[in-house]
């Protein structure tokens, strides 16, 4: 029961973690109604994707045959792990130019198609783990006794998963808004590093890829990533206890990718000094921002 | 769409990256390889330990016997694979070094425990 609710609440964190940051970081611009219909609308696909995907993982809907459903999960979280990063670009640009954004109409096209990135992001953190969870929920219910159980982990499920959710709401509102943003950055890039690192393993678990070294270290007894914290930790962050050379050298390119690009994106705005917005609104903004 | 990726250097080198290590990558034909069978069965998996050569590549056939789906999973392995009731999968398993690394069934974790012992 305790382990059930334990896998509910996990397969829940990272579609959680995706939503509420988008969620909080939406609510304080000033098109915040436009992005909201696109944030929920992602969480719509995605649980039309989470039950196609279980479906097909139950075999009911079993047009997938072989590695076909290995290649799928492994297409959505390579490009998961994508737009993530992309994702986390673009808030840290708009962030700063919103007001400019919203007067020129050419900017305003370019950010629908953002949106349309947002839905998508948002549809395949939903969906992703949500069809594990779907599944897992049926074997419960087919169990013996646990058609009991059912509606009691669905509903403290749920609840856990929606606490994670007020969390983050919670602390967009404790720390200051720049502080929060920093935080949400680091966690969703380090998330993006853990689904690229899951991508690569896949890969070398379908035989498209070699292991060039494995394992290159064994830090089990450390932190063992099978257990439960070392297993949460492995899932959000791409920790390995007994990593292979190739995932590991995918990992330190793309933080180097990574912190090179901030860096740059940082330098870059310095030098396009923003002017301070004027609306009621833009000003609000600003002064959160500095608070 | 055109935008998300004109705009954005940075996923440039991101996809470069991979398609690289793609083309890098030599895949050995999976002929003559030893295959073991493995049955799980609503948390139960039978036989619980596996001897395996060293050195080689195997192939492990799992058969879901049970009443409910299972996940079989290995961190040590690096497998992740949900299989249905009365469902069947085959994983390849690279040339490991002697060891052991475990698996597990992610929907049955308190009892569905076993260990592949590379010799």
């Amino acid at each position: 029961m305790g382990n059930a609710l334990f896998i509910v609440w996990r397969e829940s964190a990272e579609a959680m973690l995706v939503v509420g940051i988008l969620y909080a970081w939406l609510r304080q611009r000033p098109d915040a109604a436009v992005g909201m219909r696109y944030l929920w609308g992602g969480v719509a696909a995605g649980a039309a994707l989470a039950l196609v995907l279980a479906l097909i993982m139950l075999g009911i809907a079993s047009s997938l045959s072989g590695n076909a459903l290995d290649y799928f999960q492994l297409a959505i979280m390579l490009v998961a792990s994508g737009l993530i990063v992309q994702m986390v670009f673009w808030m840290r640009k708009r962030g700063r130019t919103f007001k400019k954004d919203l007067e020129s109409s050419m900017a305003r096209n370019a950010s629908a198609a953002n949106w349309w990135g947002l839905l998508i992001v948002v549809a395949l953190a939903v969906g992703r783990e949500t069809a594990e969870t779907v599944v897992f929920l049926y074997g419960l219910g087919a169990e013996k006794g646990g058609i009991a159980d059912l509606p009691i982990v669905l509903v403290l499920g749920v609840g856990a998963a929606f606490a994670t959710f007020w969390l983050l709401q919670q602390g967009s509102r404790v720390l200051s808004w720049r502080m929060f943003f920093r935080v949400s950055e680091i966690l969703l890039l380090l998330l993006a590093g853990a689904l690229l690192v899951s991508g690569v393993e896949k890969l070398i678990a379908l035989d498209v890829l070699p292991t060039l070294v494995d394992p290159v270290w064994d830090t089990s007894r450390l932190l063992d990533d099978s257990g439960r914290i070392g297993g949460l930790i492995a899932s959000f962050t791409g920790y390995r206890a007994r990593p292979a050379l190739l995932p590991l050298l995918v990992l330190a390119a793309y933080w180097a990718v990574v912190w090179w690009s901030l860096g740059r994106a940082g330098r870059s705005a310095a030098t396009r000094a923003v002017p301070a917005p004027a609306t009621p609104a833009g000003e609000a903004l600003r002064r959160a921002e500095h608070r | 769409m055109h935008s998300i990726f004109r705009k954005n250097r940075l996923l440039t080198p991101y996809w470069l990256a991979f398609a690289c290590a793609v083309l890098f990558a030599a895949s050995a034909a999976a002929a003559e390889v030893p295959l073991f069978k493995l049955v799980a069965r609503d948390g139960v998996f039978e036989p619980a330990v596996i001897e395996v050569p060293a050195g080689q590549r195997v192939r492990i056939e799992i058969s879901n016997e049970g009443k409910t789906p299972m996940e079989f999973e290995s961190r040590d392995l690096r497998q992740e694979k949900v299989i249905p009731p009365g469902g069947k999968a085959t994983l390849t398993i690279k040339a490991m070094k002697p060891g052991e690394y475990r698996f597990f069934d992610e929907f049955h974790e308190k009892t569905g425990q076993g260990r592949l012992i590379v010799k």
